[in-house]
């Protein structure tokens, strides 16, 4: 029998590489004058320096992770933290300058932020250079634009809430981030304002032997609601990319949160990202999470459900194709009583790529009558790709319902002859049997973004019995 | 006394899961062992050779450098058990720790030629109070079609570091079910690695813990799936009360060119205290498309409603607790043919629930 054939996503759009241009580049490396240099090329408070510069000094002592993928051909004296483009922050695509908009022209943002979306962001390189979003949304007094602006315009929010979701000395490239971070969105929503349509941010990495390392921070206060999506892409090059992002979200009581993101970074990208999100009393934070891209990616969203009655949900789909390993997960800590749990997570590993689902479900004493239930898949599609899960579980009161349930293996022949038993050719039965497995994540997915995950994906089954 | 850490996973997660390894506080390994008298071994003399010597194995994985190197070079009970017949044939060993037999490290090796069928029964228990030392490495080798049943119970009393490694290898077409009842110890460390290396090689791995008082089970099992069609069914059953912990580490690796095989594991918890505690990582490695694998876990208290109903036929609480739990464990014990070794059980699960 002739194997499935599942081709490689195609990355014509996302490889258009643009010419290495820019307003100002940062030599490569990470030393304290490096960090001086970009906390004054961004202007920052002195209170942003001082943080970036303590950040480096976590960032020297700890450790690269002893666990995961190998991560030893990451160089930081062979990459740049900071690349300002020749633009400067526009809320008009007219603005921006012509080859920097044809490309997120031809990757669809300015056409969905007509269509499907209350506002927009775009980072290209290290700034934001686009940012808008809807009057009616301004006039509810909902805040949405880049961190820069965030800093210097709301210093009292960003003081009190920046980086103390995810704390620098997490792990090392969480210190990197807070050391060297630019650009990303700020987004507050009040008290009781439903943002009924998504707001979406773009991250676009084109200089080559760069980093990426914007930093997201939302706080949705009570009783409001939002749906934020992410996307990245950069096109690719022979050394290698780093991101190292940080997301942090605030969803307070009664409050809820959608977090989309797909991830279609180049092969040649390190895509090492911290989301982190702390959850109030009868909130809920849903993660929704497709990862194509990278050469390696180590992301594990976390939830911490913190107030009662608190909710999280995970959704997350992973492809690797040749040459990747894309080590990802997700983990919820439950701190309060009635806190419940769901996660979802599917993996495709084809022609050579790794799958790892890495995860933690901890349910604390403090979280009686909690709840939570994990499930998780992984198809092999060829004999020389790898696929793992390492889930932890860790208990520690009684008055829970915890159920963890996984499965590994190749599309079923069973399956397969079955359909083929109702009339259906054996190729439509694999296309519908991959295309089964990866629904229940396509359909969380904003419709634009379902359509560009099934274009992804490219679902082309040439399989026959041969 | 020392400080150890012990009982690594075959592929490390983040540090601060704390699941990598156990770290041990105040162990003290004894420098100098005297010999351990209180050992009896009754087996059937025409199937079973006996023999009080046994060979230094290299341990693929093992508990740790230091006591995998106690037991080599310093074993004060060496026995091994070559099975030779296929008609069935059975062999106890029993171990019982008392005053003047403390300290055991014990090297067992086992091994089942083809076409041999036997069961093995391997009993470790304290008559006294006083803190025991158990340091131990059973090897077994199931030679092609042979079929070994191999009992495990560890009764020690509740002061005692208990540490065991356990090695296979299987041929092909070869079975090996294992039935481990883990009830003793302070500490109890189970390092067991199999591997399936025949064609349609099958392990069956059913296991029974409960814990009281402060007891810490870690159990580290290993299958590393080579053969084709070979086969591995992991069952964990436990109980935890007081502030007893449980860590349970279970890695189904499918090895490349296993086509064909299956791997399944199943961990179960029943938490019947607010201040127990249950960790586990199932892990899942996949090397090989044309597999099938799963693992299932789960962790809760004891259900309400059949609390309930057993209680309305008279029973006390602490009663219905215990019906239950030797409801979830009696599939487990029902693989223990030795009537005498079941009652031991028996008794030391109710002592422990009362």
């Amino acid at each position: 029998m002739k194997k499935t054939e599942l081709n490689e996503i195609n990355r014509n759009i996302y490889d258009i590489k643009n010419k290495d241009e820019y307003d100002f580049k940062i030599k490569k490396g990470l030393t304290p004058e490096i960090i001086k240099e970009i906390s004054i090329q961004k202007n920052d408070p002195d209170w942003m320096r001082d943080f970036r510069l303590k950040a480096l000094e976590v960032y020297n002592k700890l450790e690269l992770p002893s666990w995961g993928p190998d991560l030893s051909e990451l160089n930081m004296d062979e990459i740049a933290t900071y690349v300002r483009p020749k633009s400067k922050l526009n809320n008009s695509w007219d603005e921006v300058p012509e080859d920097i908009k044809n490309t997120f022209d031809k990757l669809g943002i300015p056409e969905a932020e007509k269509t499907s979306l209350a506002g927009v962001g775009a980072q290209y390189d290290s700034e934001v250079v686009y940012h808008s979003m809807k009057e009616d949304l301004i006039k509810q007094g909902v805040i949405y634009t880049d961190m820069e602006t965030a800093v210097r315009e709301y210093p009292d929010l960003v003081k009190e809430h920046f980086m103390k979701c995810v704390p620098v000395n997490d792990h090392k490239f969480v210190a990197l981030h807070g050391a060297v971070w630019s650009g990303g969105s700020f987004v507050y929503v009040p008290k009781g304002v439903k943002v009924e349509i998504p707001l979406q941010s773009y991250f676009r990495l084109n200089s080559p032997e760069s980093g990426q390392f914007e930093h997201t921070l939302i706080i949705v206060e009570e009783n409001a609601s939002l749906h934020f999506i992410e996307g990245c892409s950069a096109p690719k090059y022979n050394k290698v990319n780093l991101h190292a992002g940080c997301v942090e979200l605030y969803v307070k009581d009664g409050a809820y949160l959608r977090y989309s993101t797909i991830e279609n970074w180049s092969k040649n990208m390190l895509n090492l990202n911290t989301k982190k999100a702390i959850v109030g009393k009868n909130a809920q934070v849903d993660w929704v999470s497709g990862s194509f891209g990278s050469k390696i990616s180590m992301l594990y969203p976390m939830s911490i459900l913190n107030g009662v009655g608190a909710k999280t949900e995970f959704t997350g789909i992973s492809f690797a194709g040749k040459g990747q390993n894309l080590d990802n997960g997700f983990k919820v800590v439950h701190n309060a009583p009635n806190t419940s749990s769901v996660v979802n997570a599917k993996s495709i590993s084809k022609n050579g790529g790794k799958c790892t689902y890495r995860s933690l479900v901890r349910i604390n004493e403090m979280a009686k009558n909690s709840k939570s239930s994990v499930s998780c898949e992984s198809l092999m599609l060829d004999d020389f790709s790898v696929s793992d899960t390492i889930p932890v579980n860790d208990i520690r009161t009684d008055e829970v319902e915890f159920s963890h349930e996984a499965k590994i293996g190749k599309i079923s022949d069973k399956t397969i002859f079955y359909l083929m038993s109702r009339g259906i050719s054996e190729e439509d039965a694999k296309a519908m049997i991959v295309r089964g497995f990866a629904y229940p994540i396509s359909k969380e997915l904003p419709v634009e973004y379902a359509v560009e995950m099934n274009n992804l994906i490219n679902l082309e089954l040439e399989g026959a019995i041969g | 006394m020392e400080t150890i850490k012990l009982n690594e996973t075959p592929v490390r997660t983040a540090r601060n899961f704390r699941i990598n390894n156990i770290k041990l506080e105040n162990i003290e390994i004894p420098n100098s062992l005297s010999n351990f008298k209180n050992v009896t071994i009754s087996y059937d003399k025409n199937k079973i050779k006996v023999e009080e010597k046994a060979n230094k194995v290299d341990l693929a994985y093992g508990l740790e450098h230091t006591l995998t190197e106690q037991v080599k070079t310093e074993a004060n009970k060496n026995i091994t058990l070559t099975i030779d017949s296929k008609e069935k044939a059975e062999a106890k060993i029993n171990f019982k720790f008392n005053e003047q037999n403390k300290e055991l490290v014990d090297n067992i090796e086992i091994i089942a030629k083809e076409n041999t069928n036997a069961t093995v029964v391997i009993e470790y228990e304290s008559t006294s109070k006083v803190q025991n030392f158990h340091n131990g490495i059973i090897s077994v080798s199931a030679k092609n079609s042979a079929n070994l049943n191999l009992v495990i119970i560890n009764l020690t009393n509740v002061e005692t570091n208990n540490f065991l490694a356990i090695q296979d290898t299987i041929e092909a077409n070869a079975k090996i079910i294992y039935t481990i009842v883990d009830f003793g110890g302070k500490n109890s460390i189970t390092n067991l690695y199999s591997n399936l290396i025949g064609k349609c090689s099958e392990n069956r791995i059913n296991t029974i813990y409960l814990g009281s008082k402060d007891q810490l089970f870690d159990l580290n099992y290993i299958g590393e799936l080579r053969g084709e069609k070979s086969n591995i069914q992991i069952e964990v059953q436990g109980a935890l009360t007081d502030n007893a912990r449980k860590h349970f580490k279970g890695t189904i690796d499918f090895k490349k060119g296993c086509k064909k095989a299956k791997g399944n594991e199943n961990e179960s918890c029943m938490l019947l205290s607010d201040t127990a505690k249950s960790l586990s990582l199932p892990m899942l490695l996949c090397s090989e498309e044309d597999v099938e694998g799963n693992h299932s876990s789960s962790a809760g208290k004891v259900g309400l409603k059949e609390l309930f109903y057993i209680m309305s036929r008279g029973f006390t609480l602490k009663e219905a607790m215990k019906l239950m739990v030797r409801a979830r464990f009696n599939e487990i014990l029902e693989n223990i043919e030795n009537e005498e070794a079941k009652e031991k059980i028996i008794n030391e699960m109710n002592k422990k629930l009362d």
